[in-house]
Order: structure tokens, then C-alpha cells, then sequence
């Protein structure tokens, strides 16, 4: 007896269509959702949310006040950068650039500030009343950490009991001026 | 005479037709995309004040829960209360003090009222004194130090700037 095997023929060239409509469904619903949620402006706050490292060497400075202080005077006229060491002060003065603050000079000069001082973190901001918000924050940004990544400064960590580094400048920033009259 | 039949357009009876969905899937998928990379994992949500320009800072660190000022060249609001006008960048003289043109009167007020009030004065950022400050880019600064010289008298010190993302 004689089998016979039949041969199934599977068409390799057939084509089907893959169902998306569930899938849309799913993007219909998730899309007006996300649409609600999402933040088109963001929004942060200039705060120091620092290393932990950083935090303590701060703490240390509050807790025993070097004869050290840094500080910068905004005035119409320019940015002076007073740094006063053992009551003798030292003024450097970054005069306008066509008509505007010359952020980039500026924080050239802190890097070389906080290299000579490394163990301040804190500066004390002098805004002239008459200076606008916007350019208050821009010196902010400037000396609270150094731009070029490959530019860090030694932190010293007690747990470690070494050296480390960071690139947090002045990330204290104090309105100095602000109970003046 | 023999009336013309109409000509009548061949119609195919139980015929379906297939909507083509893959382009709009397409759509939906870049939608939703670009929505997953803009949706806040903040915290606390800031409704960006009318006709308030906030200045840009490459600062990144995200907002936390406090009483929400904004200061722009028309009026100084607690969220959505008007607290004092601002007329030509200053405030009116009504509303300062007169020994002391640093403190505004009305402001004083509802931060001390906010720090106060039973609901309100169990919650850690009262407690802590925190505030989120939206000023404008373009007022000068003697302006906010008011702001900030009354707050900090009426017992909120920490005062945290709210900037926009960017440099």
C-alpha cells in the first residue's frame, strides 16, 4: 500500500496586515493625558543643592570664619570683584563691554579668585538698586561653578581624610545688601 | 418617443473598505515622544505668570513645595491674590512704610496671617519659611530687595529664585 504524502504549500509570498487600531486606540487615550502633564516651560530655582562634601566645607567656613571674604559690588558702571584678605582689601574692577557686563571676564577672574582661595565657598553679592534682575542672576551664574569641566578645585573630606575635587566655585551666594536702607 | 435610462455609476454591493491607520500611527508615536521628554517629573508645578519674564539660568535644580510670589511690573501676587500694585517698576507709596521704604505693608500682612493660620502653620515650608520668588527679568533690583527684605522679616528667609532652563 502506497502512501501518499500530501505537501502543504505555505505561501511565502503572502502578505497580511497587521492590526493597528488597538495600538491608536491606546495613543488616542495616552496623548490628551501627556498633553495635560507635560511642561512646555521649565522652570528651576537657584538654590545650592551640592555635594555633601562641599555642604560640609561650608558648614566648617560658617562655623569658623576665615579672615578671608569675598565679595562683588554690581554697579552700573561695571563689577567690582573686593577681595579682602586680613582687612586689607583688593579691588578688581571688570569695566562694561560695549554697554554690557562682561560676564566671561568676570568668571575668568573668580576661577583665579577661587584658585588663590579655594577654601571659600561663600560670596557675598552686592547689587546696586538700580541693576535689573536678569543681570543680578547672570553673576550668579558666574560664580557659582566653573563652565570648563576640566577646571576643579580641592575640597578637603573629612571622612576621607584627603583631597578631592569639585567644580562648585561660590555656590553660597548672599545678598549682602539687602537690610541697607 | 423612448425615455433615456439615467446612466448609473457601477456600484459594487457589499463591498468594505480598509481605513489606512499607519500614517497616523506614525503621527501619534512622535507625539507621544515628544510629550514623554517634556513631561515634568517636578514635584511641584509653577503656572508661569501673565506677562511675567523670567530671567535664564543654567541652574537645574528643581523647585520644591513653598509659598508661591511673583513679581512682575503690574503687581505683586501670593499665587493668584494681588497682594500690592507696581507702577513704573516700584511700588505705590501707600503700601510702603514710611519710616522704612524697604517694607511693604500688605505683604508683611498675609505672610504673617499665612504663618499664623492654624490650617497653614504645620506645614514644613511655612515652617521653614521657604518662598519661590517669580520676578520679572527687567525690574531692577532695589524692587525685589523690598520683596525680599519684608519676607525674610516676616519670618520667610530662605527665598529661592525661580529662573528659566537655559543659558
Amino acid at each position: 500500500m502506497s502512501r501518499r504524502i500530501r505537501k502543504i504549500k505555505i505561501d511565502h509570498n503572502g502578505e497580511f496586515e497587521l492590526d493597528l487600531a488597538p495600538l491608536l486606540a491606546v495613543m488616542v487615550k495616552l496623548v490628551p493625558v501627556l498633553l495635560v502633564s507635560s511642561a512646555f516651560v521649565q522652570m528651576m530655582v537657584i538654590e545650592s543643592e551640592l555635594p555633601q562634601v562641599v555642604n560640609e566645607a561650608i558648614q566648617r567656613q560658617e562655623q569658623q570664619p576665615t579672615p578671608t571674604n569675598i565679595s562683588i559690588e554690581v554697579e552700573t558702571t561695571g563689577i567690582n570683584i573686593v577681595v579682602t584678605v586680613k582687612g586689607q582689601d583688593k579691588v578688581e574692577t571688570i569695566p562694561l563691554k560695549n554697554g554690557a557686563y562682561d560676564y566671561d571676564m568676570l568668571h575668568t577672574k573668580l576661577v583665579a579668585v577661587k584658585k588663590a582661595h579655594p577654601d571659600i565657598f561663600k560670596l557675598e553679592l552686592h547689587p546696586d538698586g538700580k541693576v535689573p534682575y536678569d543681570e543680578v542672576v547672570k553673576v550668579m551664574d558666574a560664580a557659582r561653578q566653573a563652565r570648563d569641566t576640566n577646571v576643579k578645585f580641592p575640597v578637603f573630606d573629612t571622612k576621607q581624610g584627603k583631597n578631592v575635587e569639585t567644580h562648585y566655585m561660590f555656590p553660597e551666594i548672599v545678598f549682602a545688601n539687602m537690610m541697607e536702607g | 418617443m423612448s425615455r433615456r435610462r439615467r446612466f448609473e455609476l457601477p456600484t459594487k454591493k457589499n463591498s468594505t473598505f480598509t481605513l489606512n491607520i499607519t500614517s497616523m500611527t506614525d503621527m501619534f508615536t512622535i507625539m507621544l515622544v515628544f510629550l514623554l521628554q517634556t513631561y515634568s517629573t517636578s514635584e511641584v508645578q509653577i503656572i508661569p505668570e501673565n506677562g511675567l519674564r523670567l530671567p535664564q539660568s543654567a541652574s537645574m535644580v528643581n523647585p520644591t513645595e513653598a509659598i508661591k510670589l511673583s513679581l512682575s511690573k503690574e503687581a505683586l501676587k501670593i499665587d493668584q491674590t494681588k497682594i500690592a500694585d507696581v507702577k513704573n517698576a516700584d511700588f505705590l507709596p501707600q503700601d510702603l512704610e514710611d519710616k522704612d521704604t524697604n517694607f511693604i505693608k500688605p505683604l508683611f500682612q498675609e505672610l504673617d496671617r499665612l504663618a499664623k493660620s492654624e490650617s497653614e502653620k504645620d506645614k514644613a515650608f511655612i515652617k521653614e519659611g521657604r518662598i519661590l520668588l517669580q520676578a520679572d527679568r527687567e525690574l531692577p533690583y532695589a524692587t525685589l530687595r523690598k520683596v525680599m527684605y519684608t519676607a525674610s522679616m516676616a519670618g520667610f528667609p530662605q527665598l529661592k529664585l525661580v529662573t528659566l532652563v537655559g543659558e
